[in-house]
């Protein structure tokens, strides 16, 4: 299988802080593929350097199987976190201005931006300045813009952040779209929920390294049902302190309860009955937030 | 290639389109007009009169002086006079705005000291303006007293001081024997008339060309420091808009920066040509303008007009490819100014060159300045404008400074490249520096 991105043994270091070690990334063709990590753990840097922003002080970057080019990279579509619009000038020239830098012909855009437009709720506002937008509004242009050259890639660096619960529904929607014509995406986020929902593999970095890869269904499953869902009302403060629970993830009315090995979910089951009123009891996979909680603290101890 | 076009398309319409653009294109011309034109309109126009009392302790002077203040100054002044104070204006030279007419009042008073009171209480009042006094002595001691509430009104002391310099000078010659009509023909002032030599032949020139340059350099020194800093500001702007990853993600931070200059450049040459334009087409039809007759407009040589746009473009490319480098290694403008001075000392550096190379155009020095790249744009200009300088070293110079700018912008690049995707703390100088070393 080709493919779509791969990053081999690539590294930076920046005036004697090494932002990425060694790092070996395989984004399959057609997949979504999440990239998550803490903040500073080299994601934006990795990207980078797929995109050929900064240079990697040694490693290739290979792109749909060949060498890196520039022809290559206008096969990419890259929304950084870094983002914004000229704010002066008018969105539909922003966005074909973007695209005839991708080789796209003005006419051309002007046709494909239609839909998108309209598709996003932005219909009506081609012909507004940038600083007109709301900043939920500018972050969909932005996201055109990455399109608009219709690439096989597309590189999200973190796509929701800032946008409404609305928007983020319609920048979801966008990305299974794409994905479903057969795009391969590669999201980098912090926003767990949504790399979850939408991605089927990840990889986690952390300080520059990568400390897990692979299909987000065999993550978890390698994990095993250890993780209970508590709905409930009352003070679940105790939970912790319960025989066989490891840790506690409260939020209040909700909590994920990680098991240690050989504890019983029915015993804990049972005792916080005794002391909450319970409206949801499951036992689960653990989710990618507390995998990823678990694996970064892991590291740091 | 098509990078660098797009993005100098963009920046060309952008600047192209603000209101300053089109401010500064009306308004380039009219203020231009107006230090051509302004001067020499005050000079022909605005008159001021003085009333003026003269008190003759010797006896026999004060109808000459008085005949003399009168009509010393009332000959109209020639296109060429005129001219030269327009000039003397812009170079900021005091020689003789405008003409002052005496209006004359008798001294009141029996005697001389009775005439002094009466003029001074009459200055205090505001009922004279000023009085001279001639004493005695006055044609052996050649000494005499001009009194007024201010004395700074140069222009017409030296007119009073003219006059009265007349009638002593008159009376002295006729005390030497020479007949009262022959006073004024061998005292005629001497009008000294300026010819320049070229290959073309002998040409009047009234300092023409001096203002003709000082208009072109002005505007390539503006021109270059001010569309400079526009390169600047729209640098900083990319970066504190986060739109710069967007672009360098389909473009190389080379091409960004190249079509920067290209299409800020161009907008820069497009309103100086609309300027220059504007500048034949009143050169062209002064002679029509009833405002303008009798004030001769520079005339412009088309060798010049043609060198402009190398010369600006020259400058512009050298300078603002520094600017650039600038606006990408800080944040704000802020903390721009601190690395904006060492930049710009150059050009100012030719600036202050400017009075030696005038003076003598083809000397060493002159000629080595002039082919220093950083000076060149400034100097090698004037040095045309002034006395066209061997071809050689035109192409000589535009060859170095062409191979200087090609140097700057590799290093400003490679600042470039590292400083957009850096917020926060601006850089240290050394840490450019490193940047440039290890791009």
């Amino acid at each position: 299988m080709t493919h779509a991105l791969q990053l081999k043994n690539v590294r930076k270091a920046f005036q004697g802080h090494v932002a990425v070690k060694g790092l070996d990334l395989e984004v399959p063709q057609g997949s979504v593929f999440g990239l998550l990590g803490p903040n500073g753990a080299g994601k934006t840097t990795s990207i980078r350097m797929a995109m050929d922003i900064i240079g990697p002080d040694a490693g290739e970057v290979v792109i749909l199987g060949q060498k890196s080019d520039k022809a290559l990279r206008n096969r990419i579509g890259y929304m950084p976190e870094e983002r914004g619009l000229y704010q002066k000038m008018v969105v539909e020239e922003l966005l074909t201005f973007m695209a005839e830098l991708k080789g796209v012909r003005p006419a051309e855009s002007k046709k494909r931006m239609m839909p998108w437009l309209e598709k996003l709720g932005l219909a009506g506002w081609h012909k507004k300045k940038a600083n007109e937008l709301s900043k939920g509004m500018q972050q969909k242009v932005q996201f055109i813009q990455t399109l608009l050259h219709d690439p096989d890639i597309l590189i999200l660096d973190e796509p929701m952040s800032g946008l409404d619960p609305v928007g983020t529904n319609v920048m979801r929607d966008a990305m299974i779209e794409l994905s479903r014509a057969g795009k391969t995406l590669i999201v980098s986020s912090h926003q767990m929920a949504t790399v979850e929902q939408m991605c089927d593999r990840v990889a986690l970095i952390n300080k520059g390294e990568k400390i897990l890869d692979g299909r987000v269904s065999d993550i978890k499953g390698s994990y095993g049902k250890n993780t209970l869902i508590l709905a409930f009302e009352g003070d679940g403060s105790f939970l912790k302190s319960l025989p066989g629970v490891a840790s506690v993830n409260d939020t209040g009315r909700y909590a994920e309860v990680r098991l240690g090995p050989g504890a019983d979910p029915q015993a804990i089951l049972r005792a916080a009955t005794e002391k909450l009123k319970i409206n949801r009891f499951e036992v689960v996979e653990p989710s990618l937030h507390d995998i990823f909680v678990e694996r970064v603290t892991e590291v740091r101890s | 290639m098509n990078d660098i076009l797009v993005i100098a398309k963009r920046e060309f319409i952008e600047r192209v389109r603000t209101k300053a653009f089109l401010i500064g294109t009306i308004l380039g011309p009219v203020f231009m007009a107006a230090i051509m034109i302004v001067p020499a309109m005050m000079a022909s126009k605005l008159q001021k009169s003085v009333s003026i009392t003269v008190i003759d302790a010797e006896g026999s002077l004060r109808a000459l002086v008085e005949d003399s203040l009168r009509g010393g100054e009332a000959e109209p002044e020639s296109p060429a006079a005129m001219r030269q104070k327009a000039e003397d204006a812009v170079s900021g030279r005091q020689r003789n705005l405008g003409t002052t007419r005496f209006v004359i009042k008798a001294p009141e008073g029996a005697d001389v000291a009775a005439q002094r009171e009466a003029a001074k209480q009459a200055v205090l009042k505001g009922t004279l303006d000023a009085y001279v006094i001639l004493p005695a002595d006055v044609l052996t001691e050649s000494k005499v007293e001009y009194f007024a509430k201010t004395v700074t009104d140069f222009e017409g002391i030296r007119a009073v001081d003219r006059a009265v310099e007349k009638a002593i000078f008159g009376k002295r010659i006729n005390a030497a024997g020479i007949e009262p009509g022959k006073v004024e023909a061998l005292t005629k002032p001497v009008d000294l008339k300026r010819l320049r030599v070229s290959e073309k032949g002998e040409q009047e020139d009234q300092g023409v060309s001096f203002f003709l340059s000082l208009i072109l350099v002005m505007m390539i020194y503006i021109g270059t420091l001010m569309w400079g800093q526009i390169v600047m500001t729209g640098v900083i702007e990319e970066k504190s808009n986060r739109v710069v990853e967007v672009i360098v993600s389909s473009t190389t931070p080379r091409n960004l920066l190249f079509g920067k200059l290209v299409g800020v450049g161009g907008a820069g040459l497009l309103q100086f040509g609309i300027w220059i334009l504007a500048l034949v087409g009143v050169s062209a039809a002064s002679g029509s303008l009833a405002f303008l007759s009798g004030i001769e407009l520079p005339e412009i040589n088309p060798v010049l007009i043609a060198a402009f746009p190398v010369f600006f473009l020259l400058g512009f490319f050298l300078y603002a490819s520094l600017y650039a480098a600038i606006g990408s290694a800080v944040n704000t403008i802020q903390e721009a100014q601190n690395f904006i001075l060492p930049v710009m000392l150059p050009i100012i550096m030719a600036m202050v060159c400017w009075p030696v190379v005038m003076r003598a155009p083809d000397s060493t020095i002159s000629v080595v300045l002039s082919l220093i790249p950083f000076m060149t744009p400034i100097l090698m200009f004037l040095r045309m404008s002034v006395l066209m300088p061997p071809a050689w070293q035109i192409v000589l110079s535009i060859v170095l400074t062409s191979l200087t700018i090609s140097v700057v912008i590799w290093i400003a690049a490679r600042i470039y490249r590292v400083g957009i995707l850096m917020y926060g703390k601006p850089p240290t100088f050394p840490e450019i520096v490193r940047w440039v070393r290890h791009g």
